[in-house]
């Protein structure tokens, strides 16, 4: 007898305990489900208690908007999600999309990657409204709509460019040191830009003219229509014989340009510890740079701000505020968005960190063209990327291979300016192969 | 034990009940003996099952994935054969990250190895504080890799590090820690060196402790200095623990991914590739490229060619630990 029942009891264990992993394992399969779970919370919550988590990376601003929010609907919790940088947070965004979960009820996007991300847009949820109607200019709200013209990303800060540079240098090579001296010499065709440059070096004050070639590229690339690839077939074209990008590759790997070039690749050890140096003159700017340039080289005062830009107008960098449909709080998610993002909100961020809003109303708000900038010697900052924002009208086609081209070019240059391994024939043949192993 | 004298009668007599019992009996006998036999088997198969879940089916499913055309996000294409495996084997940039990483794997694991039997043959003697030295030892492996690889990148910066400064104060032209092939993989080098050094160095402690110690005290006392005891004793003592060190030592030196990344600001081993190793390269395919199926390639050769120099270093290792007892033979006979 006992045998028997001790033998039930081990049964009744093993067949209980299997039970219980079974369904500790199935709970986890509603975290995939994209059947809109969000039901629960599709009415606006107003009683509900609802926790949403924010993923950006770098520095939004957002850290007292999300004290505000919270004041106004009580019930709504704001977590920070930040990533530690933005490759990472780009890394996880894609995870996110390829295994198909929702880590984050609101997703921040550099620029660089709405086209990986316009090609998921299933992924996401339609984020148009009456509310955010013309909230932004065509071009900026262009990256973050599909070709059926389903907006999935709300435009954060973006990226006017001007012109940095140092007023001791420019005294020591004798040229003119105010604003709008600086404005009118250096406006105009970038063959303009490097005849000043040569004046500059002539001068010879230990300076180069500029950081790097790649860090120029960059403003020229976005100056252009379609660099890379064709925006009717999305067909790669930077290497054909009409290629928009390589007339630039020539002229900025000339030896008269790279005569010029302090030869420090962007955002390395080197060049973050140039800033305590003299080692170039001039920097394209856009507002975030500006938080850069003072954070890297806290004691200088003798950066400044032009209201130019070489080649015309132009936007670098830029992001924006997604909401994946599978979440659990769509519908608070997209108010929280909408709220971020509002021209109000913007311009107090830019007022307090600096990134320059994308939004047409925020960038005529008197709060933010009448911000100064105590580091750039008084300079009206907010006043000049105004000036810088209002004329652009087109940003560069960002197909599907845009990103990785553009690594490949950087590459392409740091080779020929900073590494110095190649000459500027060699460089290119290796910035082909990069971008015939893409397809 | 029946009586065989009683003849079998029909229907159910008390013989068939014994014999009933017998069988039960035996029953239990063979269960007793399936649970010698196979309960070993059942008590390690959670490793072999978790294994086979986490660990084997990947390894073959990534093959499957070599022979698709695979989208990071789009998913599953087409099945293209070996069309991956040829144009990975054909490009330039896969070659140079194979020279990467088989140079940085030399540079790294050769002085690791070298500088840990010495470390644990120092450790090894009788020192006073003792354990501070043997965990200090092992406080490099503790520092996280990405603040070791930010301290050694600032040291190795082709213009403002450190060790260029030295050398331009001592009159020579700084080295291009960045922009050339080997330093590039010296700076790496060293950075892998100083956190596994201290990891193998225990090791071999570990397993130099287990060394009897009259052999040492015979060593002596025929008059053998202790440079003499380490080469006829110590090492070929160890030899199972340096073919394991070793072993380790080249799977992990060949896929490296941590320090070459984290080198300079980009995370792609170099604008010419100076320091990409073929886990970077896996990475830059799959991820940034979106290409998986070229990347599932690139990571199946990457296992062939890590059987290879495994293989490769066990022969090496056998011969060389082997060698030792080989020559005293061979000095025994001249004596005589």
């Amino acid at each position: 007898m006992r045998k028997t029942t001790r033998k039930f009891l081990a049964v009744t264990a093993g067949v209980a305990s299997i039970a219980l992993l079974a369904s500790a394992c199935s709970s986890d399969g509603d975290s995939g489900d994209k059947s809109t779970s969000s039901s629960s919370a599709s009415a606006p919550s107003n009683d509900e208690k609802v926790t949403l988590k924010v993923a950006t990376f770098n520095e939004f601003g957002y850290a007292d908007l999300y004290e505000e929010y919270m004041k106004l609907h009580p019930n709504v919790t704001i977590v920070n999600d930040k990533a530690d940088t933005s490759d990472n947070a780009r890394a996880a965004v894609q995870n996110s999309i390829a295994t198909n979960t929702v880590v984050d009820d609101i997703v921040a996007a550099d620029s660089d990657w709405m086209p990986e991300l316009l090609a998921s847009s299933d992924f996401f949820a339609d984020l148009g409204s009456d509310t955010v109607k013309d909230r932004w200019p065509a071009w900026k709200s262009q990256l973050s709509t599909t070709a059926d013209g389903k907006l999935i990303g709300y435009g954060t800060d973006s990226g006017p460019e001007a012109v940095c540079y140092r007023k001791d240098l420019f005294e020591k090579a004798g040229l003119p040191t105010d604003r709008a001296e600086v404005a009118k010499l250096l406006n105009g065709t970038w063959d303009n830009y490097f005849t000043q440059g040569q004046k500059f070096m002539d001068a010879k004050t230990g300076a180069a003219w500029f950081d790097s070639i790649g860090a120029l590229s960059q403003g020229m690339i976005n100056q252009l229509e379609a660099p890379f690839e064709d925006p009717s077939t999305d067909e790669i074209t930077v290497l054909g014989a009409d290629s928009k990008a390589k007339p630039v590759y020539d002229l900025l790997t000339s030896d008269k340009v790279l005569g010029q070039s302090a030869h420090l690749g962007q955002w390395s050890q080197d060049w973050t510890d140039a800033f305590k140096g003299d080692k170039w003159a001039t920097m394209l700017c856009p507002p975030w740079m500006t938080q850069i340039i003072a954070g890297n080289a806290p004691d200088q005062k003798n950066w400044d701000v032009a209201d130019a830009l070489p080649g015309g107008a132009s936007n670098w960098g830029g992001s924006f505020l997604l909401v994946p449909e599978g979440g659990k709080n769509v519908e608070a998610a997209k108010q929280l968005a909408d709220w971020l993002t509002d021209p109000k909100q913007a311009a107090a961020v830019f007022v307090k960190y600096g990134n320059f809003p994308s939004q047409t109303a925020a960038t005529t708000d008197p709060s933010v063209t009448g911000k100064t900038d105590d580091y750039f010697g008084g300079a009206p900052t907010g006043q000049i990327f105004s000036n810088r924002f209002a004329p652009i009208e087109k940003q560069p086609y960002r197909g599907s291979h845009y990103f990785a081209i553009n690594q490949a070019l950087s590459d392409a240059y740091t080779r020929v300016d900073v590494d110095k391994t190649d000459d500027s024939a060699s460089s290119w043949k290796k910035f082909e192969q990069a971008v015939k192993d893409l397809s | 034990m029946t009586s065989t004298r009683t003849p079998p009668a029909a229907g159910p007599t008390a013989s068939d009940e014994r014999d009933r019992q017998q069988r039960r009996v035996g029953f239990s006998q063979k269960l007793g003996r399936w649970d010698v036999k196979l309960s070993p088997y059942l008590y390690i198969s959670p490793f072999f099952i978790l294994f086979v879940v986490v660990g084997l089916f990947p390894l073959l499913y990534t093959g499957v994935v070599s022979v698709h055309q695979w989208d990071l996000l789009k998913g599953k294409g087409d099945f293209v054969g070996f069309e991956n495996f040829s144009t990975v084997l054909q490009a330039p940039i896969f070659w140079k990250s194979v020279r990467n990483t088989i140079s940085i794997f030399l540079l790294s694991s050769i002085p690791q190895v070298i500088l840990a039997l010495v470390i644990a043959a120092l450790l090894d003697a009788n020192l006073r504080a003792k354990t501070f030295w043997r965990m200090g030892v092992l406080v490099p492996y503790v520092v996280a890799p990405v603040a070791v690889s930010l301290i050694f990148g600032q040291m190795f910066a082709d213009q403002s590090g450190i060790i260029n400064q030295i050398l331009r104060n001592l009159g020579f032209n700084g080295i291009g820690w960045h922009s050339e092939v080997l330093p590039s993989h010296i700076a790496i080098a060293s950075m892998v060196n100083f956190r596994w050094t201290g990891y193998n160095t225990l090791i071999f402690l570990a397993a130099m402790q287990a060394i009897p110690r009259d052999l040492y005290e015979a060593a002596l006392i025929d008059g053998a200095n202790r440079i003499r005891q380490f080469f006829s004793i110590t090492i070929p003592m160890l030899r199972p623990t340096i073919i394991f060190v070793i072993i380790t030592s080249t799977i992990g030196g060949l896929q490296i991914f941590d320090e070459p990344r984290m080198f300079d600001q980009f995370g792609r081993g170099g604008a010419d590739q100076q320091y990409l190793t073929v886990t970077n390269y896996i990475y830059q395919l799959g991820w940034t490229n979106k290409n998986f199926g070229r990347a599932a390639a690139v990571a199946w050769l990457l296992f062939l060619l890590i059987l290879a120099i495994s293989v490769v270093n066990y022969l090496i290792t056998r011969r060389i630990a082997s060698e030792g007892g080989a020559k005293q033979k061979k000095r025994k006979k001249v004596s005589a």
